[in-house]
């Protein structure tokens, strides 16, 4: 009997079974309920030498019930689409919900009548893919990458793959709606090696089309290159000096300024950039917005998490504080709008993230930034997570290559670099015209003007 | 004995179709987890929840190729449609082997009597509304509070064409407060504390939440009105427990056998040769009561095990999960495990500790002139290749001529693996495990671990901070 139930629940599509799951917790006595499923297809290949790796396959799905009932908050998630498995999970979210404290701001957004932005990118291509093309572009790729220094010849992994995947939403507010996403990649991670150094470096993309997408030969042969360059890394003195963050290091230290512009953060007064709505807080060249209507964007979604239309959020404007991002629990709270930031997957309760982030390009080139420094640094890989957006400190190991009299001149490594975030916004002075949407969060090369390197 | 997760005609029928294209070897694994969390914020219990799930994967390996196909799907057709996909590694043909499903029960390193999952909800949002309570209490610059309580109940059933089959029931609890002071002029300090492991609610009755809210208290309270650390190489002191990150970044890491077996490691081929300070002895054990990092099994059906990774500075052994341990002519050390049926299993570490030394805290602290003495601390991170790690400290105090003065704040630790452990030259007869706290991150799968070391003092280190 349970088998006969399973294979109808196959059949429903997302929606109907996010539908039929806060029908049903409503007449088990929620005053509001909102299921969000999933469903995804992964589908990747490792190579190492010319042959398969690792081959994995698989298909995936589950949903997640969030019920309020007197104000009062409980959530529930599983796998099990049934009628059976659909009924536990609203019974046990509003069991739930009877532990928890009541709060005006449990609340579901209504977005009846408003109409969702525009759905991504999505790849037919992607989805009849020939498993031989994931072979051939990883192969192609570890092929890129041998072939550009006798000294790389090991490999950390290499690999190509796609993923697919589905999203629905419905609430008893009345949010309803269904997206698709696909996603294709290929990434190479070399290691190079002299002298007993050993040196890794990698390099990837990721596109919503198959047509997008870098060449993997490209891929290979730029990681290599980064591995390459650099042998024989070196300590440097500690001292203060203009810094240039290569764009994947920029990307991160936009990810983790982020943070700082969560609305829940902001409203418990824990966030370094809380009271500086409207002021200005970094220099002229900085504008950072965050988009999930972007066109070709990774991120691009006709709506959020929980079901709130798609939107383009200016958060700095020329070195001005914009806006916060929120969720509808706490724009209620802040007294704000959503800005359709709600972050989630089935197996957890929404909560501020961004879409697709980017800092906007500016007029130099990476070549021009680096010729301004006359000793200085430049990063290209970083570990820790560097900035902790309550206290306003930033401080994170650094390798990368020194320059001198504005060249590139040798690589270094076991650095730190610090800062105070604040400061470290102002002092940005050269903004790169190399801004590439390979990521959802991406920015171009940066400068900033002083920062402490410790070293030896 | 309970019924198995699946039945065993289901899970032999699984194993022969992961062969029938001539894999060498064959492997079924399920999973049922249930989860709770209870989350708080602003003195409300916000959010309850639950969640289970259950699923299988498949693994069908021919020489160094990996098959890997997984399922929450749990009809017949459906898992039988992953094993044959995880059979594509493979292009031949073959018939399996029998395969030994005897089921035997195993001693267990876990402190749990009641399963998690049956205790109720109620005593759960209890514990995290009692650890609120005291960080409210400790100072009334203690303006945010935010709890989590975190428990998951995970059955697994592990079988392959070796004959080896296993099952476990892993329970994992964690309790964690992180506060905000307020201080003057805007300053905003954070403290997190907590811990749990593979234990149930007793461990609470020691380790009471009143005291995981204090101390998250305490750092951030203590850390008010600190200066910026100072840059630059200097003498450090690592208070015990947590601070045994240091040694899953600076070595564990590098140890795990896939990065040796691809050369990828700055460990690879230095077995028998110094690699640290004769101080220190680096441990990982598997069999640690109650430790957020054991296990009776491993996720490919291996008893845990205590092994020596370095002794008296000496390189003694790497971490091998099946996979590697074969291709290198090598024996499982139990080290093999994943974050879900949803990720083939990689070599991981459980919980590594340095084993004590003889000195006393005192005496290591008051013999350094100028240093930093190294409290309290976040997370760390290494690259394996050029084995650069950092970590963070989050309560570090300068010492001056031999005593601990001043606060100071944003320090973070940067060095090379073997350099920093050749440079331990002082260990404590302190040694301690972490409270339970660690989650390891490795190719996107998390997993828990413990870690542990006694206070430690590692000359040269370079701290990367702000100030002079």
């Amino acid at each position: 009997m349970r088998k006969k139930q399973e294979s109808r629940a196959v059949k429903d599509s997302l929606a109907s079974v996010c539908e039929r799951l806060a029908g049903l917790a409503k007449k088990a006595g929620a005053s509001d309920a909102e299921a969000y499923a999933e469903r995804s297809r992964e589908s990747s290949v490792k190579v190492r030498d010319g042959e398969v790796e690792e081959l994995q396959q698989a298909t995936s799905k589950g949903v997640g019930l969030r019920v309020i009932k007197s104000g009062r908050l409980g959530f529930a998630y599983g796998t099990d689409f049934s009628l059976a498995g659909l009924r536990l999970l609203a019974d046990r979210a509003l069991a739930l919900a009877k532990g928890t404290a009541p709060d005006p701001s449990n609340v579901l957004p209504k977005t009846l009548g408003r109409a969702p932005g525009a759905d991504g990118d999505y790849d037919p291509a992607i989805e009849d893919i020939d498993p031989a093309w994931k072979l051939k572009a990883a192969r192609a790729c570890e092929k890129g990458a041998q072939g550009v220094d006798p000294r790389v010849r090991k490999f950390e992994s290499t690999g190509a793959g796609d993923f697919l995947s589905w999203h629905a939403v419905a609430s008893t507010r009345g949010s309803a709606g269904e997206s698709r996403a696909s996603y294709a990649y290929v990434y190479c991670s070399p290691v190079a090696e002299e002298g007993g150094q050993l040196q890794t470096a990698s390099w990837s993309d990721t596109r919503r089309t198959l047509a997008q997408l870098e060449a993997p030969e490209a891929i290979g042969r730029i990681a290599a290159e980064k591995a390459a360059r650099m042998l024989g890394a070196r300590k440097v003195k500690s001292q203060k000096v203009p810094v240039v963050f290569d764009p994947q290091m920029a990307a991160g230290f936009i990810a983790g300024l982020s943070a700082a512009v969560s609305g829940n953060l902001v409203f418990k007064k824990s966030s370094f950039l809380g009271d500086r709505l409207g002021k200005r807080i970094a220099s002229r060249q900085v504008t950072l917005i965050d988009d999930s209507t972007l066109e070709h964007g990774l991120a691009t979604r006709p709506f959020d998490g929980e079901g709130v239309p798609s939107q383009r959020t200016p958060i700095i404007e020329q070195g001005v504080l914009k806006s916060f991002l929120y969720d509808a629990a706490n724009a209620k709270k802040a007294k704000a709008r959503s800005t359709s930031n709600a972050v989630r997957g089935w197996s957890s309760l929404p909560g501020i993230g961004t879409s697709n982030l980017f800092l906007e390009s500016g007029d130099q080139s990476p070549a021009q930034i680096i010729s301004g420094v006359k000793q200085g640094l430049y990063v290209t890989a970083m570990l820790g997570r560097g900035a902790d957006v309550v206290t306003g400190d930033y401080s994170r190991g650094a390798n990368g290559i020194w320059i001198e009299n504005g060249e590139l001149a040798y690589p270094v490594q076991e650095i730190t670099v610090s800062g105070n975030l604040l400061a470290m916004l102002e002092g940005i002075d050269a903004v790169g015209n190399d801004l590439d949407f390979r990521s959802s969060t991406v920015a171009p090369t940066l400068r900033f003007s002083e920062l402490v390197v410790s070293g030896a | 004995m309970p019924a198995p997760l699946l039945p065993l005609a289901l899970v032999e029928k699984l194993l022969s179709a992961a062969m029938a294209r001539g894999a060498e070897f064959g492997e079924v694994y399920v999973e049922r987890a249930t989860s709770t969390a209870v989350s708080l914020d602003e003195g409300k219990i916000r959010s309850a929840q639950v969640g289970s799930v259950t699923g299988v994967g498949v693994r069908a390996i021919r020489g160094a190729q990996v098959g890997y196909a997984y399922s929450d799907d749990l009809d017949d057709e459906a898992l039988l449609r992953t094993a044959q996909t995880a059979a594509l590694i493979a292009d031949g043909s073959r018939g399996p082997g029998p395969v030994n499903m005897a089921r035997r029960p195993q001693p267990t390193h876990y402190q749990v009597k009641q399963p998690l999952e049956s205790v109720d909800v109620s005593r759960k949002i209890e514990l995290v509304m009692a650890a609120d309570k005291a960080a409210r209490a400790y100072d009334k610059r203690i303006r945010q509070v935010m709890g989590g309580y975190a428990d998951q109940t995970k059955e697994i059933l592990v079988a392959n064409t070796l004959g080896h089959f296993a099952e476990d029931r892993q329970d994992l609890c964690r309790l964690g407060v992180q506060c905000v002071a307020f201080g003057k002029k805007n300053e905003r300090r954070t403290g997190f504390y907590g811990g749990g492991g593979r234990v149930d609610f007793r461990f609470f009755e020691d380790f009471s939440p009143a005291h995981v809210g204090r101390e998250a208290a305490r750092q951030a309270v203590a850390t008010l009105g600190a200066v910026p650390a100072p840059s630059g190489p200097q003498t450090v002191v690592l208070a015990p427990g947590w601070s045994g990150i240091l040694l899953h970044e600076a070595v564990g890491h590098g140890l795990e056998a896939d990065f040796i077996r691809k050369g990828t490691s700055l460990f690879a081929g230095k077995l028998g040769e110094k690699v640290a300070s004769e101080l220190v002895t680096v441990i990982d054990d598997g069999t640690v009561a109650g430790g957020r990092g054991s296990l009776n099994v491993d996720d490919e059906g291996n008893p845990g095990e205590r092994k020596v990774l370095i002794e008296k500075g000496v390189l003694k052994g790497y971490l091998y999960d099946h996979l590697n341990a074969q291709l290198t002519g090598q024996k499982s050390t139990g080290s093999g495990r994943r974050q879900s049926f949803r990720h083939a299993p990689l070599p991981r570490m459980t919980n590594t500790y340095l084993a004590p030394g003889d000195a006393t805290p005192e005496e290591i602290v008051a013999g350094v002139q100028r240093g930093l003495y190294c409290r309290q601390f976040g997370g760390g991170q290494v690259d394996i290749s050029n084995g650069n790690f950092v970590f963070e400290i989050s309560e570090a105090y300068l010492i001056e001529d031999g005593e601990i003065t001043k606060p100071v704040k944003g320090a973070m630790l940067i060095g090379v693996g073997p350099e920093a452990l050749k440079n331990v030259t002082q260990v404590g007869c302190d040694a301690s495990h972490d409270p339970g706290l660690g989650t390891c991150g490795k190719d996107g799968q998390n997993v828990p671990v413990g870690v542990g070391l006694p206070t430690v003092r590692i000359d040269n280190l370079t701290v990367g901070g702000t100030g002079p």
